[in-house]
């Protein structure tokens, strides 16, 4: 007997406390630039969660790298907890009844991983088996399900969590420049846990099955975006190339394509799309160039309006808010893609 | 494809170019569509879609009528009434108006309720002087589909109110004036042909492309339809007709 592909059996998201609206963020730390001002005003995003510290005498942010970091661990273990914690009560499951454990992140590096400090905060079993998937960007989360999946599939029965947690607001470097003003109006901070188990072939409870990946990595476009030291603030720093929609419309189809041929599937058999809120442009060229209309992209366009660009959880928020619609179907197709740095395009294909 | 009972279906080059012709065939009940028609189609957009390199797909049809509407012999008084049917009909009318291919539809006599909504899902409509529309499904109580969609677009909302809720009939010269239909010809024939060629070159990516923008242009805020636009036109001209072009340009 074959065993069943691994199923998404439950989702569960959490964001810090505090939510700013655009026009919060640029009174608060008194930015007087237009450029930078209209970058932070226009439509697609109405707010999100951040943890940002109070204005210093010069109105500014100042965050060493170092209080950066100590950001980054604190707000991870809060709301990553709190995302797990309700990904289980929703499949209601305990933190112990978890046997392998995936975090994945890049707002932040650290030794021992991230998965160890939730496995202790959660007071998940000793024996966990954990994996950490860091600094692999908004795309890590189906970088990471893929070996969830698979951890899954070896170990019928047994539960699988991965935890996407991106403290965006403690890999901002506040310097009033275009560059870092695309960065800091753009992401939010938040975390999503998903539940992934095979059981038996004749469990019919209703949940996806991942049947599979594909991933693409455009290399020459490997500088498009990047997060890396920049000497003169003493800090990390994001950057994203403008052309960054175009790199990812003139390839999104190859990924796609290669997975649905592999299943003898054409765009038209997939009922619902899940796409990465990377950003407005860049969900239009998805759009524009796969051929898939706004009702296709609505949740990706609402969690980028209400969370802005949540990194590797983003895909999980779009899942969970297409959950809640109820109007899956047993038998439907699901395609979800990601799209970060690499420049890096993943995909999956589910049915329920 | 499967055998086909409701439609003919057939590929053949003029002037040059590929044609797919989409034929509706029952005559004997004025090409009425019904599940089986509505089913064959999709199976034709599957072929129009996955294998057919035709450039130009035409809905015609046998008889003495291009469609006189719907079917309704699948609705029974007393029993409930489907609605997932409307959306049956209603999907493959958009895919239809979406297929990667220059459509043109070929009317000769009448064209009323569903009939009349597959002319309007063609890029262009070619009548003859006995062609006459109708939309009469307020009269009978139930609404014209998603031609109350696409009408007004055609025609403007004044227009489209009168001619949906009077169930005016329209010949041939007043669909022209209204702007509903692009060209009146008694020979079909002919008129497709020059049609086809005013075509020119077709290529299917910026045909659908363009055709998107303009079908969004009615409910797009500027704003957004830029974006969509940028992204389309990048879409454009990373493809094989727009570099060609360029080369050309550049060779003059």
């Amino acid at each position: 007997m074959t065993t069943p592909r691994p199923r998404i059996l439950a989702v569960g998201t959490a964001n810090p406390d505090t939510w700013y609206r655009q026009s919060d963020v640029i009174e608060r730390y008194h930015v007087e630039d237009e450029r930078i001002r209209s970058l932070f005003s226009s439509g697609h995003i109405r707010g999100r969660h951040l943890i940002l510290p109070p204005p210093d005498a010069a109105g500014r942010p100042d965050e060493t790298q170092g209080e950066l970091l100590a950001k980054h661990l604190s707000g991870a273990q809060d709301f990553g907890a709190r995302a797990v914690q309700r990904c289980l009560d929703n499949a209601g499951l305990a933190p112990t009844d978890v046997d392998y454990f995936a975090c994945i992140t890049t707002t932040g590096f650290m030794a021992p991983g991230l998965s160890a400090h939730l496995v202790k905060r959660l007071g998940m079993r000793e024996d966990c088996a954990r994996l950490d998937v860091v600094g692999m960007g908004c795309n890590a989360g189906l970088n990471g399900l893929n070996p969830v999946a698979n951890w899954a599939m070896a170990n019928p029965g047994r539960n699988a969590v991965m935890a996407c947690v991106e403290v965006c607001s403690a890999a901002y470097v506040f310097d009033n420049t275009l560059r870092t003003a695309v960065v800091n109006s753009l992401f939010g901070d938040g975390a999503a846990a998903a539940l992934v188990r095979s059981d038996d072939a004749d469990d019919r409870s209703f949940a996806p099955r991942v049947m599979g990946f594909e991933s693409h990595v455009i290399t020459p476009a490997i500088g498009a975006m990047r997060y890396d030291w920049d000497d003169d603030a003493g800090k990390f720093s994001f950057f994203l190339d403008r052309d960054i929609p175009y790199f990812i419309g003139l390839n999104v189809e190859k990924p796609i394509d290669r997975l649905l041929d592999r299943f003898g599937l054409k765009r038209r058999h997939i009922d619902h799309w899940v796409i990465h809120s990377g950003g407005k442009k860049v969900i239009d060229a998805i759009k524009y160039n796969i051929g898939l209309t706004a009702h296709d992209v609505r949740h990706t366009v609402s969690v980028l309006r209400d969370y802005g660009n949540l990194s590797s959880g983003s895909f999980l928020f779009s899942l969970q808010r297409l959950l809640d619609e109820g109007v899956v179907e047993r038998g439907d197709y699901g395609v979800m893609i990601t799209m970060g740095p690499g420049t890096s395009i993943e995909s999956a294909l589910v049915r329920w | 494809m499967k055998t086909l009972q409701t439609l003919r279906y057939e590929e053949r080059a003029l002037h040059d170019k590929l044609v797919a012709f989409v034929t509706l065939s029952r005559p004997d009940c004025g090409n009425r569509i019904d599940v089986r028609m509505v089913k064959e189609l999709a199976a034709i957009c599957d072929h129009l879609e996955d294998e057919s390199e035709a450039d130009v797909v035409v809905f015609r049809a046998d008889g003495d009528d291009f469609c006189q509407g719907m079917d309704f012999e699948a609705f029974v008084p007393g029993q409930p009434i489907d609605i997932h049917g409307f959306n049956k009909w209603e999907k493959i009318a958009v895919r239809l108006e979406r297929l990667p291919k220059v459509t043109v539809a070929l009317v000769d006599g009448l064209a009323v309720g569903g009939g009349f909504q597959l002319a309007l899902v063609a890029d262009q409509r070619i009548a003859t002087s006995r062609a006459r529309f109708q939309l009469p499904e307020v009269h009978m109580g139930f609404l014209p589909g998603m031609a109350t969609f696409r009408l007004a677009k055609y025609v403007g909302l004044g227009h489209a109110k009168r001619i949906m809720l009077c169930a005016e009939w329209i010949g041939a010269d007043r669909a022209l004036e209204l702007g509903l239909i692009d060209r009146v010809s008694d020979d079909l024939d002919a008129a497709l042909g020059e049609t086809i060629q005013a075509f020119g070159p077709i290529h299917n990516v910026a045909v659908q492309l363009c055709r998107r923008l303009l079908n969004e242009s009615f409910a797009t805020e500027f704003e957004n339809a830029i974006g969509h636009f940028l992204a389309a036109q990048h879409r454009a001209v990373t493809q094989t007709a727009f570099l060609e072009t360029l080369k050309r340009e550049h060779n003059e």
